[in-house]
């Protein structure tokens, strides 16, 4: 790793954070070593010079033949590495190796989007096909973050205009995506297939609009949980009647209506769609009818799902799903009678995929229905299924490998419908269990070590207790054990989020064990800055952390400084943290931006504020852009 | 840690002096409280030597529910219920109104700019409107009094 650290020191070109720590942090890229020959169909010379013995180049020095390959070779042989991380461990090796492989990749992920400007990573990888982008920190998604904090994906379109004119896929996570945006993607890339928003807003149907009209090779438009102003405009209605290509369109998110009819021949003439996901507006015979359009569908995202029963509708229904052989994914906003459940009953068996988690609908209807689902993997569902139905799931779903139960009143009375037995069961029950987000009333520390044992193969466990500091209810102690048990047993632990009463000893066991953890989510836990002393100095592949209210203050920060750089970024808000250490840990740390919030509404700029001035907001996180130059009033950047 | 959420006037200019994070909103004293909790004291988050362990938080129970904490629990808001929360906004001198979802904000600044972005003005700078909304007795009130919950 120092070596690789030093190669980069010495490149001309800047290097992308993410390539060279992610090569650095990957458990699975080999390390580059002198001794390996790299075995190629390259030229003879090559072949036949064996390691430091001469041959045709005979010399003081001979150089390795891997040094001597021309680039076509070296491309082609990154091409078998898919990785992002291995890719950034090839390009670590040598100036040329680093050459060949920015040239020739293809897909790009920026986790962050201030990690670098847009235009260097344009011309850093100029021959990019399919881009990824991220925005907001992950908080943003429960409100924490205010309104125009940033993440504009504006100067990405722009820059990618520019340089990668031949590119097919964007994606963009929380960010915000004007219809200005939409309409320079439309008419800027010439093979646009693939356009997925995610959490994003800033657009309205006109953009869309704009993307339907204008991307004549479109195979996705994946839209997910994006807040979408609705102008009325037909934007479906856009699409040319002589564009069949379609593969996927996601509109769930959408509020408003669609001109079904102009649907209805979108789903006829597109022979290759395989995943539809409908929104609310679309009545449950109207589903019907797509459905016997579109019997190749292998998703399918239903409307609102709710009628009264009438049996017409239901033989309707029936019919429609009896010719979807190839249906594998299902979801919907099911407020549904349980009375049509029945009605797709025969494509229970095929279901991978079931997202209940926008459904209301509960009692023995929804658990029969789900208990026919013989193989299903992945499980989203609503805490309405209550633990004698996760027992139910846990006896018919042994290929079960995801499992997330979201809360149906997240505010209530505390009415317990769902508790640790359900998630006891189920990790008892289903081998290939591996990853959970679970909300539930009530923990103990037996029923934690329970599931640990049982399950030592999670790869991401995220545990919600509703109330904050809620202890184990039977020995009214912390879930310190619980959780030192996840962490110890499961060794492959890549993503966990703690919850309920916890001290600092759960830190120094998930600092000590989490070898491989890369997330971390702590809220309302520890109890002096030893706990985040724990996280920072263990844990040595953390790559995001995000702590609310929690007592931890400026110490740990400042005595880990240089572990920050390791990591995407740093979230603490409500913690004890005062300006005078982010100003310290901004000087120490060049390559990091140290951004404050704090209410909104105040423009008081930072300099004038004393050093004990408490932090409500502080997030960090490394660059090679600089500090950006978009931030509103109420984020500073010290 | 004493969280409180209120909203100050729009024209009150805060003073920038030095000011707890429990004001963290702008607040100046006295506001309704959302919720306490007795097992810290006023800014003394340092040690917390006697803060953990301590079950007994002091619960204010609002009615049946469960203390609102901003951004708690963590589901999205697409996964939180959804009740009619859809109200009509009409501007003083555009003939069409509009409507806004209150359960997809989390408090007036983002309603604030909502309505901005709703309703375009050509001034940028604080806020160019005052929101009204008539209240069980038919008055009209202006928004922001009392706290967002």
């Amino acid at each position: 790793r120092k070596q690789k650290d030093n190669d980069t020191a010495s490149l001309s070109t800047p290097s992308s954070p993410d390539a060279l720590p992610a090569a650095a942090a990957s458990p699975r890229a080999p390390p580059a070593r002198a001794s390996r020959r790299v075995a190629s169909p390259g030229p003879a010379t090559a072949r036949a010079a064996p390691m430091g013995r001469g041959g045709a180049r005979d010399g003081a020095a001979a150089a390795p033949p891997w040094h001597s390959l021309p680039d076509e070779v070296l491309e082609h042989a990154f091409s078998f590495l898919p990785a992002a991380a291995d890719r950034g461990a090839a390009a670590a090796v040598c100036h040329g190796w680093l050459g060949a492989e920015r040239r020739s990749r293809r897909r790009l992920a920026v986790a962050n989007c201030y990690a670098a400007a847009p235009r260097d990573a344009v011309d850093r990888f100029p021959s990019v096909r399919a881009a990824e982008v991220k925005g907001k920190p992950h908080f943003a998604d429960f409100g924490l973050v205010p309104p125009a904090w940033g993440a504009e994906a504006a100067p990405w379109v722009a820059a990618a205009a520019d340089g990668w004119p031949l590119l097919e896929e964007l994606s963009f996570k929380r960010m915000v995506v004007t219809d200005e945006c939409l309409e320079m993607i439309a008419s800027s890339f010439r093979n646009f297939q693939v356009l997925r928003l995610v959490s994003c807003e800033g657009f309205s149907t006109a953009g869309l609009a704009a993307i339907t009209e204008g991307c004549r090779n479109l195979r996705e438009l994946d839209l997910q949980e994006n807040y979408i102003e609705d102008c009325s405009s037909h934007w479906l209605s856009y699409f040319p009647e002589s564009f069949t290509s379609l593969e996927t369109l996601n509109f769930s998110c959408l509020e408003g209506e669609v001109n079904f009819a102009v649907l209805e021949r979108l789903v006829s003439r597109c022979r290759n769609l395989k995943t539809l996901k409908l929104n609310n507006a679309i009545p449950l015979d109207k589903v019907a009818s797509l459905l016997r359009k579109a019997p190749q569908l292998v998703e399918l995202g239903t409307g609102k799902f709710s009628a009264e029963y009438h049996s017409d509708l239901f033989a309707k229904l029936e019919a429609a799903f009896a010719g979807c052989k190839s249906l594998r994914r299902l979801s919907g906003a099911w407020d549904a009678v349980p009375d049509y459940l029945p009605a797709f009953y025969c494509v229970c068996e095929g279901l991978t995929s079931l997202n209940l988690s926008y459904a209301t609908v509960r009692g023995p209807e929804l658990i029969k229905f789900i208990s026919r689902c013989k193989n299903l993997q992945q499980l989203w569902v609503m805490d309405l299924i209550e633990d004698h139905g996760l027992a139910v799931v846990a006896g018919s779903c042994s290929k079960l490998q995801e499992l997330r139960v979201f809360p149906s009143d997240p505010f209530g009375a505390g009415q317990v419908l769902l508790t640790e037995r359900g998630l006891v069961d189920v990790s008892a029950s289903c081998p290939m269990l591996e990853s959970v987000l679970y909300f539930c009333g009530q923990m103990t520390n037996e029923a934690l070590i329970t599931i640990a044992k049982n399950r030592p193969n999670f790869t991401c466990f995220r545990l919600c207790i509703l109330e904050p500091r809620t202890p184990d209810y039977v020995t009214r102690e912390s879930l310190d054990a619980g959780f030192s048990a996840i962490v110890e047993s499961c060794k492959g632990l890549r993503r966990l989020s703690v919850s309920g009463l916890l001290t600092d000893l759960v830190f120094k066991s998930i600092g000590a064990n989490g070898n491989c953890l890369e997330m971390l989510s702590i809220a309302f836990a520890g109890n002096s800055d030893l706990g985040l002393h724990y996280i920072l100095s263990g844990c040595k592949t953390l790559k995001k952390l995000e702590i609310r209210d929690c007592p931890f203050g400026n110490k740990p920060l400042l005595a880990n400084a240089a572990k920050l750089e390791t990591m995407r970024s740093l979230w603490m808000s409500s913690c004890s943290l005062t300006l005078g250490a982010c100003r310290q840990l901004a000087e120490k740390m060049p390559r990091l931006t140290v951004e404050i919030m704090n209410d909104p509404g105040r423009t008081c700029p930072v300099e004038s504020l004393p050093d004990d001035s408490p932090v409500e907001t502080l997030y960090v996180y490394r660059t090679i852009a600089g500090p950006r130059s978009d931030t509103p009033d109420y984020v500073q950047i010290v | 840690m004493e969280l409180e959420l209120g909203l100050a006037p729009p024209n009150d200019a805060g003073s920038c002096g030095k000011r707890r994070s429990a004001e963290a909103f702008g607040v100046k004293k006295p506001t309704l409280p959302l919720f306490l909790r007795d097992d810290d004291d006023d800014g003394d988050h340092g040690n917390g030597e006697d803060d953990t362990g301590d079950a007994r938080d002091c619960e204010i129970s609002m009615g049946n529910k469960r203390k609102r904490l901003v951004g708690w629990p963590p589901v999205k808001s697409a996964h939180r219920p959804r009740s009619n929360s859809h109200v009509k906004v009409k501007m003083e001198g555009v003939p069409i109104g509009r409507k806004v979802d209150l359960s997809r904000h989390a408090s007036y600044h983002q309603l604030h700019h909502t309505l901005r972005l709703m309703f375009p003005s050509t001034s940028h700078h604080g806020d160019p409107y005052a929101v009204t909304y008539e209240d069980v007795d038919g008055d009209w009130v202006l928004v922001g009094d009392v706290p967002w919950e």
